[in-house]
């Protein structure tokens, strides 16, 4: 599903859910919502499908969001009310990120090649970073484990050039 | 000699893609 589209069915839902709250109240807490997902998009560096499902997931329900806003006496603080618990719910060390770590550090040290082989596999299970942080993590590792095999190849075809040429 | 790049590199990439990984959820926290 486009990233856009599940903004919008969001942001949709949220303006459902807000029909309790007057008109001016629910079309400026849909803006403050919108704006806060454009922040979260930017900040994660990407739009794509998983990106956007993360942010929204990170932000709750839409009704709950309309709870908080309700639960709020006087004027209205603004859904700020609702935004600590976000990082509450989502941030956090699980065992997979804690797995994912220790294998790419000790488990290169002790056990090469699978080590980190593993510890990508748990790095994409996870669900803390997104997919681009996962792509780049990925590229360190890829990179850096392919670059002595380019050196040894060359090395190899520079020697037999040489050898070739003596 | 052949072996040491694979001994210093691997090891190396796993470190850097760990402490990046790391930095990005610490700097996530509230």
């Amino acid at each position: 599903m486009d990233a856009e589209v599940l903004v919008h069915d969001y942001l949709g839902r949220l303006d459902a859910a807000a029909g309790s709250l007057p008109p001016s109240r629910r079309a400026e807490l849909t803006g403050e919502v919108r704006q806060h997902i454009e922040m979260a998009l930017a900040e994660a560096g990407g739009r794509d499908e998983v990106t956007v499902r993360n942010v929204l997931d990170r932000l709750g329900p839409p009704d709950e969001i309309v709870e908080a806003e309700l639960g709020a006496d006087g004027p209205a603080p603004g859904w700020a009310a609702a935004q600590p618990r976000a990082p509450a719910v989502h941030s956090g060390w699980g065992g997979t990120e804690i797995a994912a770590i220790l294998l790419l550090t000790l488990g290169a040290v002790f056990l090469p090649i699978i080590g980190p082989l593993l510890g990508l596999i748990f790095v994409w299970a996870s669900n803390q970073w997104t997919s681009r942080e996962k792509l780049i993590g990925t590229a360190i590792v890829v990179v850096l484990a392919i670059l002595p095999i380019i050196l040894l190849l060359g090395v190899q075809a520079g020697g037999t050039v040489t050898s070739g040429q003596l | 000699m052949d072996v040491f790049p694979f001994v210093v590199l691997i090891p190396l990439a796993g470190i850097l893609a760990a402490v990046y990984l790391v930095v990005v959820l610490l700097r996530r926290r509230p």
